[in-house]
Order: structure tokens, then C-alpha cells, then sequence
């Protein structure tokens, strides 16, 4: 709106063509591609960080939300960017899960993308409509083996969290429940309250008020350890359910080929931003926690990347499921 | 004029139609059909391809022996020539030009389907677009739209 | 008692001066930005969300409820003024208030669908605030069968919107449907009729779909012959209603604002239905059905006071259950996650303030809207004296930055390009847009609920017949069936009998 910020756009129009260098970076504008809708539990995670992030590195970072294809038109133009540290990539455990899920990628993703650091893992919670019978999770794991083929378990659709965590679910209890896709967590949740479904696996963000409310009964947290959010739920762990556990855990990408020194910046503020105040009460409201600082690096996010693939790589071909 | 009335405007309609439906249905055959209990992704768009199928017959049927009480007219050829191009230039140079060199452009485009438009007005009228909405949607609103793209040689 | 000294703690929240104001930019914002063509409620919010996130949560809530509202009467405006719609639901207005503009009755037209607006949401504010729980209640007794249900219904009730051949509307509804299918399946992720293009996954985009079939159909009928053009603004008569059309208005403001209250209480499509049922009411009801599709008062009234209401009771299950009904809906979800208030049942209890304070805004705001726009009105009309020639690239200019601005998608805007010519070819084979436009919007949520009804019953058909509600709304459905289709073949009969009197 100023002259400043006009003589600003400007000089960056000019040094558009000039390589990259980290000493000044960022000298402009930096756009956050969000690949999902605006208003979404990512996005949201995205603009929490975006903002401090901003205040540190002196310019704004703006999101671009580019949804579609399950994430995957998104991260593939990151993946065509240029490397030069103004366009990042906030994606989630998806990022994983679509190199199995998606079978002709517009992009490789182990070779496509240079690493900022680990953002968030939000946890996920086994809940069941409110009349469901069983009291805790031992009589739940008895009762939905009985019952499996009368049981229905909903999920947000292909590649959703709840999709990932149903099929575990399923897995870990060997007991193939009859899976109900919706098209987003809204229609699913709403016939969760209604009764209409029996079980969802999902994220802590799209749960947390309705089992505070007492609509929906929740079963068993996903994490290693229980969480400050619900002291009374136990671990899907200690009832011997160790392949259960998981969290959609978010991370920082910039297009390959972009200066460390950038990656580096990028993943300094990041840190400073995850330990600000704000962020982790808005991030607890939500159910989930800045991730750690040791973990918000390029090195913890390449690890994490390339262990979720092989991880998940099995579960989806036996589940035999594409989204292509 | 031919002895029988018919309506052309309806027999093309018809045939439009069997032709989208045909398309529709053919792009079904390759998904699965599923059961009706748990129905595939082929499943209904058939059912309703072949219902668009018969309903694009039904219209060709009754065009014959009737009049076209209102025909074609005219058809606006250098509109379509002009303002189609416009969304689809956007769309191509909206991120390698940027917004202000794009939209500056697809102006420029669409006001050519007028024959009432001068050249210098036309120039006028897409200098006064870009910069308003330059001024509206990346300074006002902070839409992340680069205004000047990586094509440039600035 | 409760619901008063509820109200009066809201509307303390509502009318402090700060979010007055805020309210205000909100409801202007909202207008300003929605009236530019091809820019419905949707792509408005979406733009102006993170200006509110530096506000209070009470503030930046009522300001984004009031860019809402502003967004979907701007977007009604650019619907009558140049008949195109950035939203389903004035895809209706559009129909009937188009056609009054080009009679010179611009400005009746704004004014009605400005009243009927204000007094919907009025009617509707009140019964959120009364009826929010038991109506949740209610809402969540929708399940699979019996929305599959209400679509149906709602496709029974398309046949109203045909003013032609109800055969080729029938089989645009059914082109529509087609349409709707087109991106991945959500029950098994297989892509359909993408021809490969990964870009079209989600589906194709409403807005670009509309845009295309309407607005830019008819900047194409208009360029077909420029010397001898129509031209709007030389017959405009008067810019508000008369007295006998206010009485004209009563009838379908009321029945409107019913319908829209009703259905915009089902999350997950009720309020699409809204625009759609209410035209069918009136066209139903009315003793001169032929003028509707030709510029008939109660075709813009009923649906803009149903499309309103709707949009306010679609709030309920937004605040009771932090459950979006709709993208907007979704949008706000994520504005309050922002600012750390995470929508759930227990909102209400918890923030009575916050949600007090929505409800009061949403009356305040809808009063700020009809304040504002009556006298705009006069400015809106002006608009069509701009010549034809120097609008229409505008109109282009703005449609495109619209679309693109929802996902950052150019195949959006090849969308246009294409639905532009298709809507061409249409009205050149005097099809209409408007039934098309519900079957995409419908198509696929009956194929959903359809399939998943099915499972849910475990394949068992009976199951649309043994829910209650899902009897009744087929049952519905066959008795409007009957009622459309019986003049008709009393009609046809009568026409044998004189055929063979001969």
C-alpha cells in the first residue's frame, strides 16, 4: 500500500532472474503453499507459523493455499519452484502416504524436495458414536473383534487421516469393519453424532470439543505416552497395540536445490517460532504440540519423511487402496 | 425448404446430448460397475448416461414434424474468438508474467470482441482494470499473486 | 427469561461501537467485493479471512459474518445486474432477475431481493437463537438415506426451473449430474472423466461452471448482434417497488423464508436446496407460472429471502456442533481455530458472549445490509448505462481473477473458457443453464448418499422406504411430481379429445 512496499516489489521484480544468494535472504516476499483449502486444520497450522515466522525473518510470509488431489497438486508445484528460498511447502503426513497412495506422481518425493524441519505432530483418538456399549479400550477391542463385519468405521476419505488411522486400526485389530468414506471430516463427524456410523479414527483436532461436549466417546490416544488434554484415556499402546502409533505430523519443504544456508534461516525461525507462547497455547487448544526444537531441522524432517514412506508403503498395498 | 417440417434446432439438441452421453458412457465402461449393494464409480454415471442417452433421443424423435419456431440466428464468432482466449490467457501467464502483466493482457484480449472498440479506448480501459484491481486484490487484499512474473527480464 | 437476557447480553456484545464498526466494514467489504463479477460468498471470504485474524475473536467473527452476508447479496446484485452468479444459490435469482433487468425493473428487482433479504435473515436470526439445540437435533437424525432422499426431492423440483421443454431440462439436469461426477471417487479414489488431468481431481469448480454457463453464455448472446442491441437502461421506469408489488412480495418472502429456515439447518447440501425449493413453491403457487423465467417478481423475492435464511440457519450447526454446512461455513471454522476458540457443542456454554454476540451481529448486520444497498441501488443501476463494449472486458477481467483466486488453479479457468462455449451452445439450442446448474451441484451428493446408504444398510433397497423421514420426503417428492405433471396430461388429454371431436 506505501511507496516503500511499491519500490519493494519492484526491486524484487528486478532480482528475479539473478541466482539466488542466502546473505540477505529473505529480502522479499515468501509465499507458504498450503495444499489444501484455506480454513483447514493444516492451514490453520500453516498461518499460526507463517505469522511468527514472518516477525523473526522480517518478511512476511504469505500462504498460498493450492488444494487438490489430495495434496498433491500443491506439493508438485513446489516441486517445479525455483530454489531459491521464496516458495515453501507446509504439508503433512501426506507428503508420505501419497508416494503410495498416488501410483504417477507429478513428482519424485524423496529427490524433489530440500528439508526446512518437523512443525507439529497432532495426535489421533479412537472414538465411537456415544452409545457405543463397550466402557474402555480392552472391552472395545473385544467387541469390535466379535462384531467386526457389523461394525462401520468412517473415515474423511482416501489418504485422510482418519482414512491412515482406520486402516491401522483395522490392521493392528485384524478385523476388517465395514469402512464408510465421506468426503471430508464435517459430513463424517456429523453422522459420527448422529449414530449413524459406528467408529472413526481422527485427529485430536476434529475431536477434542465433541468428547470435552460428551457427543462422541473416545477409546484410546495414538501417541507413546498419554496427553495433558486427556489424563483418563490410555495409550492404544498399552493394550499391546504398538503398530498404533502415529500422528499427522507436519513439515517444512523448499523445492531441491535450494542454498542450505536458506534451509538453515528457514529452519532457525521456525524453531523461534514453535517456542513462542502464542503458538504452543493456540497449538494445545487444538489438541497437539509445537514439535520439539531438535526435531524442527532438515535432518529430523528428511529422517521422518523417509521412515513414514517405508512405513506406510506396506500398509496401503495390503489394504490395496489407490487414489489414482 | 424441405416438404416435412422439423425442428433443426432440436435435432441438433438431441444429438448433442446422445453424443455427451455417449462420451460419458464410454469414459464409464473403463470403471468398475460394482454391485448395487457396494456400488463401483461406474455404476451410476452409466445409469445416467444412459438416461441422458434416451432423453437426447426422446428430443431428436420429436423435432421431426414440427416447425423451428425460433431458429438459430446469428452466432457470435469473433466473441468467442476473443473473450474464450481471455480466461484461458490468464490462466496460462497468471504465475510466469504475473498478475499485473497477465490481467493487463486479458484485458486487452476481451475488449477486442467488440467491434465497437477503438484501439486507444481499449488501451485506456485495461491500463484503468490492472490498476485498480492492482491496487484492490495485491495491495488491499495481499492476495499472494506475484505481481511481476519470472518470465520477465526485468 | 433465558432467551432474552441471552439476547440482550448478545446484542451488548454486537452494538459495542468497535464492533459496530467492524460489523460495518464487514457488510461493506463484503458488498464491494462480492458485486464484482464472478466472485461469489466463497472466493470473498477466502480473500478477506486473514484480514480479520489481527482482530478480537468476537470482532473478527462478526465481521467475517457480515462479509458473508454482504458477499451473498453483492453476489444476488451482479446475478440481476449482468446474470451472473457467483454462488448456487443466486444461480436462481439469476434466472428471474435477469430477466427483469432487461424489462428496465433493475431497480425493483435489487430493491425486492434487498427486503426480502433483510426480512428473512431477521426471521431466521430469531430462530437461531431460539431453536438452535432442538434443531440439531433434528439435523442429526439426516443420515445417509435420508439425504439421498431431499436430493431427490430436490431434482423432482428442477423441473419447475425449466420455462421451455420440460424434456431438455430434464436432460440438462441429467448432463448436470454427469458433470458433477467428473474428479476422484470418494469410495474408492478412482478418477472419473478427468481425461487424465490430475487438476480436475476435486471436481470441477462450481464458480467456473456458473460463470461460464451464465455470464459468459450471455456476454456471447449479447456481442451476436451489436448495432441493435437492447438497451437496458433507456426504459428504467422506477427504482422501487411499488405498493402493489410490495403486496405482490408478501407471499413469497414469507413462504421463502420458511423454506430456506428449514433446509438451511441440514449440514452437508440442505442449504443448496433452499434457492432451488422456494422457485418451484412459487412457480407452483403462482396463477400466472408462465411469467416466471420472463421476469417474474415472486421468482426473485422467494428464493432471495429463502437464500438468506438459509444462510443464516446454517449457522446452527456450525455453532451447536462445529460442523460446517458449507465451504463458507468451513472457512469460519478455520478463522475461530485461529483465534483459539475450537467450534464445538460447547461453545454455547463456554463463550456465551462469543455466541450471543454472533447472533445479535447477524441481525445488526443484516439491518446494516439493507440500509446500505436500498440507496445504493440507484448506484447499481447506473452501472448498466455503462456501454456494453467497456463492461464486458471488466467482467472478464474480474471473472478471471475470481476463479483463479479460490485455488490457485489456471485449469479453473480453462474451465470458464469451456462452460463459456458450452453455455453458448446451450442457449443457441434454447437449453437452459439453470437446471444444469443444480443437477452439478446435486449429482454428487445423491451419488454419495446413494452408495452409502447402501452400505450402511448393508445392500438392503428397503431402506429409503423404512426410515421415516426418508419415506416422507419421497413421498413428497411423488406428490410434486404429481402436481407438475398432472395440468400437463390433463392438458394432452384434452387436446386427444378435441383432436378427435374434429
Amino acid at each position: 500500500m506505501t511507496a516503500s512496499k511499491l519500490i519493494g516489489a519492484l526491486f524484487a521484480a528486478t532480482i528475479l532472474t539473478a541466482p539466488a544468494f542466502a546473505q540477505g535472504y529473505p529480502e522479499r516476499q515468501i509465499t507458504m503453499v498450503v495444499p489444501f483449502a484455506a480454513g483447514g486444520p493444516t492451514d490453520t497450522v500453516a498461518r499460526l507459523v507463517a505469522e511468527r515466522m514472518s516477525e523473526d525473518l522480517g518478511q512476511q510470509i504469505v500462504v498460498e493455499n493450492v488444494g487438490g488431489a489430495g495434496g498433491t497438486l500443491g506439493a508438485g508445484r513446489v516441486a517445479k519452484a525455483e530454489a531459491d528460498g521464496y516458495t515453501v511447502l507446509l504439508h503433512h503426513i501426506g507428503m508420505a502416504t501419497s508416494a503410495t497412495l498416488y501410483r504417477n506422481l507429478a513428482y519424485d518425493t524423496l529427490n524433489a524436495f530440500d528439508y526446512v524441519g518437523l512443525v507439529t505432530e497432532v495426535p489421533m483418538v479412537v472414538t465411537a458414536r456415544q452409545d457405543f456399549e463397550p466402557a474402555d479400550f480392552p472391552a472395545f477391542v473385544e467387541y469390535v473383534k466379535a462384531n467386526a463385519d457389523s461394525l462401520t468405521l468412517a473415515n474423511a476419505g482416501i489418504g485422510a487421516a482418519s482414512h491412515l488411522c482406520g486402516m491401522l486400526l483395522m490392521q493392528a485389530l485384524e478385523a476388517p469393519l465395514v469402512t464408510v468414506p465421506y468426503k471430508g471430516t464435517g459430513p463424517a463427524m456429523t453422522d459420527l453424532l448422529g449414530g449413524q456410523v459406528d467408529i472413526m479414527c481422527d485427529q485430536t483436532t476434529n475431536t477434542t470439543q465433541q468428547i470435552k461436549g460428551g457427543t462422541i466417546k473416545a477409546y484410546a490416544v495414538t501417541t507413546p505416552e498419554r496427553l495433558d488434554l486427556f489424563p483418563d484415556l490410555p495409550t492404544a499402546a498399552e493394550s499391546g497395540f504398538e503398530a498404533m502409533q502415529f500422528g499427522i505430523w507436519h513439515g517444512i519443504y523448499t523445492p531441491k536445490g535450494t542454498p542450505p544456508e536458506v534451509n538453515q534461516r528457514l529452519s532457525e525461525s521456525l524453531q523461534k517460532a514453535l517456542a513462542d507462547e502464542g503458538v504452543t497455547k493456540a497449538m494445545a487448544d487444538l489438541g497437539t504440540a509445537p514439535s520439539p526444537a531438535a526435531d524442527a531441522t532438515p535432518e529430523a524432517l528428511k529422517a521422518k519423511l523417509e521412515a513414514e514412506i517405508a512405513r506406510w508403503k506396506p500398509v496401503i498395498e495390503a489394504a490395496g487402496v489407490y487414489a489414482d | 425448404m424441405s416438404t416435412k417440417p422439423k425442428d433443426d434446432t432440436d435435432i441438433a439438441a438431441g444429438l448433442l446430448l446422445m453424443a455427451a452421453a455417449g462420451f460419458f458412457g464410454w469414459q464409464s465402461l473403463g470403471l468398475e460397475m460394482g454391485t448395487s449393494i457396494r456400488m463401483g464409480p461406474g455404476y451410476f454415471p452409466m445409469v445416467l448416461s444412459g438416461l441422458l442417452f434416451i432423453l437426447g433421443a426422446v428430443i431428436l424423435f420429436k423435432a421431426f414434424g414440427r416447425p423451428d419456431d425460433e431458429p438459430f440466428g446469428r452466432i457470435a464468432w469473433r466473441g468467442i474468438l476473443f473473450i474464450l482466449p481471455a480466461p484461458i490467457f490468464f490462466g496460462l501467464t497468471v504465475r510466469g508474467l504475473g498478475f499485473v502483466p497477465a490481467l493487463f493482457i486479458t484485458t486487452l484480449i476481451a475488449s477486442q470482441a467488440s467491434v465497437r472498440m477503438r484501439p486507444l479506448a481499449a488501451l485506456v480501459l485495461a491500463v484503468a482494470v490492472t490498476v485498480l484491481a492492482t491496487l484492490v486484490f495485491s495491495y488491499g487484499l495481499g492476495l499472494p499473486f506475484r505481481r511481476f512474473g519470472p518470465w520477465l527480464p526485468l | 427469561m433465558d432467551l432474552l437476557s441471552n439476547l440482550a447480553l448478545g446484542f451488548g456484545v454486537a452494538s459495542s461501537l468497535a464492533n459496530l464498526a467492524f460489523c460495518l466494514i464487514g457488510v461493506l467489504l463484503g458488498t464491494l467485493i462480492g458485486v464484482l463479477p464472478g466472485i461469489g460468498a466463497t472466493a470473498t471470504i477466502a480473500m478477506l479471512l486473514p484480514i480479520t485474524f489481527q482482530l478480537e475473536p468476537v470482532s473478527s467473527l462478526i465481521m467475517l459474518a457480515g462479509i458473508y452476508y454482504g458477499a451473498q447479496y453483492g453476489g444476488s446484485t451482479t446475478a440481476i445486474l449482468i446474470n451472473m452468479p457467483g454462488e448456487s444459490s443466486s444461480a436462481v435469482t439469476a434466472i428471474d432477475g435477469y430477466q427483469m433487468a432487461r424489462k428496465g425493473r433493475a431497480g425493483t428487482a435489487l430493491a425486492v431481493a434487498a427486503i426480502g433479504s433483510f426480512f428473512a435473515g431477521s426471521v431466521a436470526t430469531f430462530l437461531v437463537a431460539i431453536f438452535a439445540p432442538p434443531l440439531t437435533a433434528i439435523a442429526l437424525e439426516f443420515g445417509a438415506a435420508e439425504y439421498f432422499s431431499l436430493m431427490v426431492m430436490g431434482l423432482v423440483m428442477s423441473v419447475a426451473l425449466a420455462h421451455g421443454s420440460v424434456l431438455k431440462a430434464l436432460a440438462m439436469v441429467v448432463l448436470g449430474l454427469l458433470l458433477g461426477m467428473v474428479g476422484t471417487d470418494v469410495y474408492t479414489g478412482a478418477p472419473r472423466f478427468t481425461l487424465g488431468m490430475t487438476q480436475f481431481a476435486d471436481g470441477l469448480n462450481f464458480v467456473a461452471v456458473a460463470v461460464g454457463v451464465f455470464g459468459i453464455a450471455e456476454i456471447l448472446r449479447n456481442l451476436e448482434d451489436e448495432h441493435d442491441r437492447e438497451v437496458m437502461t433507456r426504459n428504467i421506469t422506477r427504482l422501487f417497488p411499488t405498493r402493489d408489488e410490495f403486496r405482490q412480495m408478501v407471499g413469497p418472502v414469507l413462504r421463502g423464508t420458511g423454506v430456506g429456515s428449514v433446509l438451511g439447518i441440514l449440514p452437508g447440501g440442505g442449504a443448496i436446496l433452499a434457492a432451488f425449493a422456494s422457485y418451484t413453491v412459487e412457480k407452483k403457487l403462482s396463477k400466472h407460472p408462465e411469467e416466471f423465467g420472463k421476469g417474474a417478481l415472486a421468482g426473485v423475492a422467494g428464493p432471495e429471502s429463502a437464500n438468506n435464511a438459509g444462510a443464516q440457519t446454517s449457522f446452527i450447526p456450525l455453532l451447536t456442533l462445529g460442523i460446517p454446512a458449507n465451504p463458507v461455513m468451513a472457512l469460519m471454522i478455520g478463522a475461530m481455530i485461529i483465534q483459539g476458540i475450537v467450534p464445538g457443542p460447547n461453545v454455547v456454554s463456554e463463550q456465551p458472549e462469543l455466541f450471543w454476540g454472533i447472533i445479535a451481529s447477524m441481525w445488526i448486520g443484516n439491518l446494516m445490509l439493507v440500509v446500505l444497498n436500498l440507496p445504493l441501488i440507484g448506484l447499481w443501476v447506473k452501472l448498466l448505462t455503462v456501454p456494453y463494449y467497456v463492461l464486458f472486458p471488466i467482467i472478464m477481467a474480474m471473472c478471471s481473477i475470481g476463479v483463479y483466486s479460490v485455488n490457485s488453479n489456471p485449469y479453473d479457468l480453462f474451465a470458464v473458457a469451456f462452460f463459456g462455449l458450452l453455455g453458448y451452445v446451450m442457449s443457441k439450442l434454447r437449453c437452459e443453464p439453470a437446471p444444469l446448474l443444480l443437477g452439478f451441484v446435486l449429482g454428487p451428493l445423491l451419488e454419495e448418499n446413494l452408495r452409502r446408504a447402501m452400505i450402511l444398510s448393508r445392500g438392503d433397497p428397503t431402506t429409503f422406504v423404512t426410515r421415516p423421514i426418508s419415506a416422507g420426503l419421497l413421498v413428497l417428492s411423488l406428490a410434486i411430481l404429481v402436481l407438475v405433471f398432472l395440468p400437463q396430461i390433463r392438458k394432452r388429454r384434452d387436446e386427444v379429445f378435441t383432436e378427435s371431436d374434429a
